[in-house]
């Protein structure tokens, strides 16, 4: 049968974000792919350079709509450590709490992502009225719903009250009946498991040469999570379950997803639990001393990198950031090699791409 | 037998969706609850501004300009479509000059002539 090659993206209704692939298929078949990156760089490492410390919290937050918090995250705790000061334990709590939160409603996102291209509608509404509830926790608490704007350098902007902490708990009581639902549906559902079990499977050889990190990783039984392994306060001191399945499928893929939201839920309960007493934030001084630090975080797709250097004046001397979404990309191509044209949606769904976070 | 029960479980959220009615808000018709702590609309109290500048320059979306001659002749300009409500300002502010309400932002067809003056001087003014 003739090969032909047909363009998916950069616009395209499968893509809820701008990627370009040409793939190659023979009749039914896929035979392989290519992608082109690059339609959302936006200059955000360089721009770093030009804008101060204090100034760049806002515009990391930027590199991702999703997964905001962690960028933050890591890139005041990079800033910190060049400073050499250790940021109250509260303010940690906090930002592990706004982490998990934000885990939570990704991953509830990207349930949803995935029910709506196997064609479960029903469960694609249900998952997004379900990630509304963590929304709304981030935003009573930070003040924003996808922008939290929740770190500074030196702490956390807002403290938590006796009033947010039992609302808190009530959403997340709730989360977690709907959540439970929720996985009982996508794991027993005959229709759900049709279209993902033994869908582009990767092998744990496959996660280590390419380097793949996260859910990913986790769904081919690569045991891997920085929350346990290299943890940034508080995590050393939270006991983190790694959830992981030998399948390597686009089913173990949404098994380990869907398990991490509920792992997702018991943490924030216990972050709830442990609070520590205190302040959120500590003054810190504008410049920042010479020096080059590495950060890494677990993003809700994997290992976040940060490399930071300063030259002692306000400003980043350099900005480095590596997502996790860039290893799961390089592998995407090998995974739509011998799968039928009906699956791609399933692959690229059930991979979790985060392609502003990958361009930035 | 397990089928069936799943099939009711579904049934039951239907039905709790039917009573429970749209989860949307009709905006500005009905009445949009946004938490007290929500970054919105900016409200500035000028007697509070000592036009240190210090909220210009840590705001990371220049939506902020001070026009200064000296010490008491100046004028803070606020350009609503630049900001990004980070809340930067209000935090950088010493005074309390600046603060975010729980009020919406308005919108414009025209955002490079949407400038707000925060604050003129009294010396400006004269």
């Amino acid at each position: 049968m003739d090969k032909i090659s047909i363009p998916i993206g950069p616009q395209h209704p499968l893509l809820k974000e701008p990627l370009s692939m040409m793939v190659d298929i023979a009749g039914e078949k896929v035979l392989g792919g290519s992608l082109r990156l690059g339609y959302v760089h936006r200059g955000i490492e360089r721009l770093a350079q030009q804008r101060t410390y204090v100034q760049n919290v806002h515009l990391i937050e930027r590199i991702c709509g999703i997964c905001s918090h962690v960028h933050t995250t890591a890139y005041c705790y990079a800033v910190e450590a060049l400073l050499g000061i250790e940021i109250p334990p509260r303010a940690q709590y906090i930002r592990a709490l706004m982490c998990e939160l934000e885990r939570i409603h990704s991953h509830l996102l990207w349930l949803g992502i995935l029910a709506k291209h196997i064609g479960l509608e029903t469960i694609f509404m249900h998952t997004w009225h379900d990630r509304e509830m963590a929304l709304d926790i981030m935003e009573e608490i930070s003040g924003g719903r996808v922008s939290h704007a929740a770190n500074q350098i030196g702490g956390v902007r807002f403290d938590l009250d006796e009033e947010h902490i039992d609302m808190i708990r009530g959403i997340l009581k709730k989360l977690h009946s709907q959540v439970d639902g929720l996985v009982d549906i996508i794991e027993t559902e005959p229709a759900a498991m049709a279209r993902t079990k033994g869908v582009a499977p990767i092998s744990p050889d496959m996660i280590k040469a390419y380097g793949v990190v996260g859910p990913v990783a986790r769904a081919s039984g690569v045991d891997i999570d920085l929350r346990r392994d290299a943890p940034l306060p508080p995590y050393d001191q939270l006991e983190v379950k790694v959830v992981t399945h030998p399948g390597g499928d686009a089913w173990a893929r949404t098994f380990v997803r869907a398990e991490e939201t509920r792992v997702s839920l018991n943490l924030c309960e216990k972050i709830l639990e442990d609070l520590p007493e205190g302040d959120v934030s500590l003054r810190t001084p504008r410049r920042v001393p010479e020096g080059e630090v590495i950060i890494r975080a677990e993003a809700p797709r994997g290992e976040l990198f940060y490399y930071l250097r300063s030259d002692g004046s306000d400003k980043p001397a350099r900005l480095k950031v590596r997502t996790p979404t860039l290893a799961t990309l390089s592998l995407l191509p090998v995974q739509l090699a011998e799968i039928n044209v009906a699956d791609i949606p399933v692959v690229l769904a059930g991979v979790d791409l985060c392609i502003a976070c990958a361009d930035r | 037998m397990e089928k069936f029960k799943k099939r009711l479980t579904i049934l039951n959220a239907v039905i709790e969706a039917l009573i429970k009615g749209p989860e949307t808000v009709k905006y500005p018709f009905g009445d949009l609850a946004l938490p007290e702590g929500y970054r919105g609309k900016i409200e500035f109290d000028p007697d509070k501004c000592s036009g240190c500048g210090l909220c210009v320059r840590d705001c990371p979306a220049d939506a902020l300009q001070l026009n200064k001659k000296s010490r008491e002749e100046y004028t803070l300009l606020y350009y609503p479509a630049r900001c990004a409500y980070c809340g930067q300002c209000e935090d950088s502010c010493h005074h309390g000059a600046i603060s975010h309400s729980n009020n919406l932002v308005g919108a414009t067809t025209h955002k490079d002539d949407w400038v707000l003056v925060f604050k003129e001087s009294k010396a400006s003014q004269e």
